[in-house]
């Protein structure tokens, strides 16, 4: 029976080994297209800046890309060309080296599957760097306006509101891979109406003291001119 | 102050002998009724054709007064009230352009410089070729116009050299050619953008002379509804836009000359009592605790660390060296040319400490005479100058330099 036992411990392993000896070569295929493609991606990113340089691209594309400056101010329209031509040949190399793959290892149905799932890698990758992007800077812009209304919470705020669209974001980019199902979804859902619920009680509710007091305070302020009004600055 | 003054009988000179041609042009509404009798007051004095402009105008000529519109079309109601005066100003010189006037006096809405007095002030230089532009020294109290005091002036008159002390006026006058100057759009103007006219700028780029004379009037608070923080972004932004363009031209700048000031001085006495700064250091606090990630990439080391210093100081002693205020505004400047932050960013994250400024300057200011006051803001105006090689090293190598 150990003999047995032995024996057929002995053929999976063989079999397994089997295995990845017919898949290696497919693997070697996949990594030689890919470096194959990262070297023409680097080779024609140094191209294109070069190009959009010597026609001062970001200069003729000033007045339209304020907006893309403000949301991301290192990002000038040659880096952003420039990157997007980079990953679109690493994407190639991508789709080259898994048909490679594909052919090499006899394994079908492998590109048709990538090939129809790309589209959706590619849209995550844009909805997480637009996040990312908006996140970072909605964070600023409420820290630095909560700073200006001397409201003494505002880091509070600003960590609040990133991390939002940090959740909301990730929420989009699973969803878009497909990944999670419908958990993703009802998920965020929950966790977005329990956030407004809990806000909204602790307002309604825990603050209801503190927001008349506050009314009452400002009501009864006299009108003596604020420090403002002795100071002129403009 | 070695300002040169010119005395009140040289520049009541002789009316000039050929019929000059003078545009009145008001950057905001005016009933031509209003403007009448200080124009016959003035006539005989100038000797000139004058031309009055605003933009609601009928077409009309009485007692030899022309009356003119001119188009208004780019200025819309939301824009801030220098933007929209900056609009006005460049329309007006367009029509000065094209009525071919001798001299352009440009005047605010509320038409406080409109009298006999002072409007001689304005357009006789002009016509007797001795200036080319000419700017309005206002009568301003210790505390008041404290943007234009602690940024404006002094940062206008470290760069491009002249000593000006209201570089962004609402009145002015000046010459033919200037007109053409403050028309004719630089190569690095965005057609998009609200572009602030600077006339103190333009005029020393182009080597040209400015003159200044003392007014004894001032306009309301024009940041009126307007937040501080919308206010310091439109007009340090827009400096900061300047700085920029004229690159070339300020780097060669050392130093800084006086201009000729005509008029007597006047001083407005203005409340110190009572004024309480411990709202703007708080301002300051708070933006100190929660800032340091936009301060950060922004300011040198050993700038934080001062920061920071100050911060820990108790109220009575909270004191700003000039030193460091100017480095942070060059600092500030630099980031704004390198975009190291969004630029709406970075003025939003400037208000905090500029009311630390203030607070500073209002607990030095608050027992001074206003000569003694205005002293102070000379000095500060040194230590813009005295830092400008700071600025220098900065622009040229950001990335070598950081102390």
């Amino acid at each position: 029976m150990w003999q047995q036992v032995e024996q057929s411990l002995h053929d999976s392993m063989w079999r397994v080994f089997n295995k990845v000896a017919q898949l290696l070569p497919g693997i070697l295929a996949f990594l030689v297209a890919l470096l194959i493609f990262l070297l023409i991606a680097w080779v024609a990113a140094v191209i294109t800046r070069r190009i959009l340089n010597a026609v001062a691209f970001d200069k003729r594309t000033m007045p339209t890309t304020n907006a893309l400056s403000e949301l991301a101010p290192r990002q000038t329209p040659t880096v952003l060309a420039t990157r997007v031509v980079f990953w679109v040949f690493v994407i190639i190399g991508v789709l080259v080296g898994v048909s490679a793959f594909e052919a090499a290892s006899a394994e079908s149905g492998i590109s048709a599957y990538v090939f129809a799932y790309l589209p959706h890698v590619i849209g995550a990758a844009v909805l997480l760097f637009l996040g990312t992007v908006i996140g970072r800077f909605l964070s600023r812009s409420v820290l630095i306006t909560a700073v200006n209304l001397n409201l003494q919470y505002a880091r509070l705020l600003a960590t609040g509101v990133r991390w939002l669209i940090y959740v909301l974001t990730a929420a989009m980019v699973l969803d878009h891979l497909s990944i999670g199902g419908d958990i993703v979804p009802l998920a965020f859902g929950i966790l977005f109406g329990g956030i407004v619920l809990a806000l909204a009680l602790a307002v309604g509710l825990g603050s209801r003291d503190l927001v008349s007091r506050s009314l009452e305070r400002e009501a009864a302020r006299p009108s003596e001119p604020p420090v403002e009004e002795k100071i002129h600055h403009f | 102050m070695k300002e040169e003054q010119i005395h009140e009988n040289e520049q009541a000179a002789a009316p000039v002998t050929s019929r000059a041609t003078v545009l009145l042009g008001v950057t905001g509404t005016v009933d031509s009724a209003i403007v009448q009798p200080c124009l016959q007051e003035i006539g005989p004095v100038l000797n000139a054709r004058v031309i009055v402009a605003a933009p609601n105008l009928a077409e009309a000529t009485e007692n030899d007064v022309h009356f003119r519109s001119y188009p208004l079309t780019a200025g819309r109601p939301e824009n801030l009230p220098w933007v929209n005066a900056s609009f006005a100003q460049r329309a007006i010189c367009s029509l000065a352009a094209e009525v071919q006037a001798d001299v352009c006096v440009l005047l605010h809405g509320d038409l406080i410089l409109l009298n006999a007095d002072v409007l001689p002030l304005f357009i006789q230089p002009v016509l007797e070729k001795r200036c080319d532009v000419v700017l309005p020294v206002y009568a301003a109290g210790k505390f008041d116009g404290l943007l234009n005091h602690g940024i404006l002036a002094p940062l206008a008159r470290a760069l491009f050299g002249q000593r000006v002390r209201y570089p962004l006026p609402l009145d002015f006058s000046c010459s033919a050619e200037m007109c053409a100057k403050f028309t004719a759009p630089h190569p690095a103007h965005d057609p998009n953008a609200d572009e602030i006219l600077w006339p103190a700028t333009i005029a020393a780029v182009a080597g040209k002379q400015v003159c200044q004379v003392n007014v004894d009037a001032s306009h309301g608070r024009q940041t009126d509804g307007i937040e501080l923080r919308t206010a310091l972004a439109s007009l340090v932004g827009s400096a900061f836009i300047e700085m920029e363009k004229y690159a070339s031209f300020w780097q060669r700048i050392r130093g800084s000359r006086a201009t000729p000031v005509t008029g007597h001085a006047v001083k407005q006495a203005s409340e110190s009592d009572g004024i309480d700064v411990k709202p703007l250091i708080d301002s300051f606090l708070l933006g100190a605790r929660n800032l340091q990630e936009i301060w950060g990439p922004v300011l040198p080391p050993v700038t934080l660390f001062e920061l920071k210093r100050l911060s820990r100081a108790p109220l009575e002693e909270f004191r700003m060296p000039d030193e460091l205020w100017v480095r942070i505004l060059y600092d500030f400047a630099l980031a704004h040319r390198l975009r190291s932050i969004s630029r709406s960013h970075l003025l939003g994250a400037l208000t905090p400490l500029y009311l630390g400024w203030v607070a500073s300057y209002v607990q030095e200011a608050a027992n001074l005479s206003p000569f003694a006051a205005e002293q102070r803001l000379e000095q500060l105006a040194r230590a813009y100058e005295e830092n400008k090689p700071y600025l220098l090293r900065r622009w040229r190598w950001p990335d070598r330099f950081n102390p």
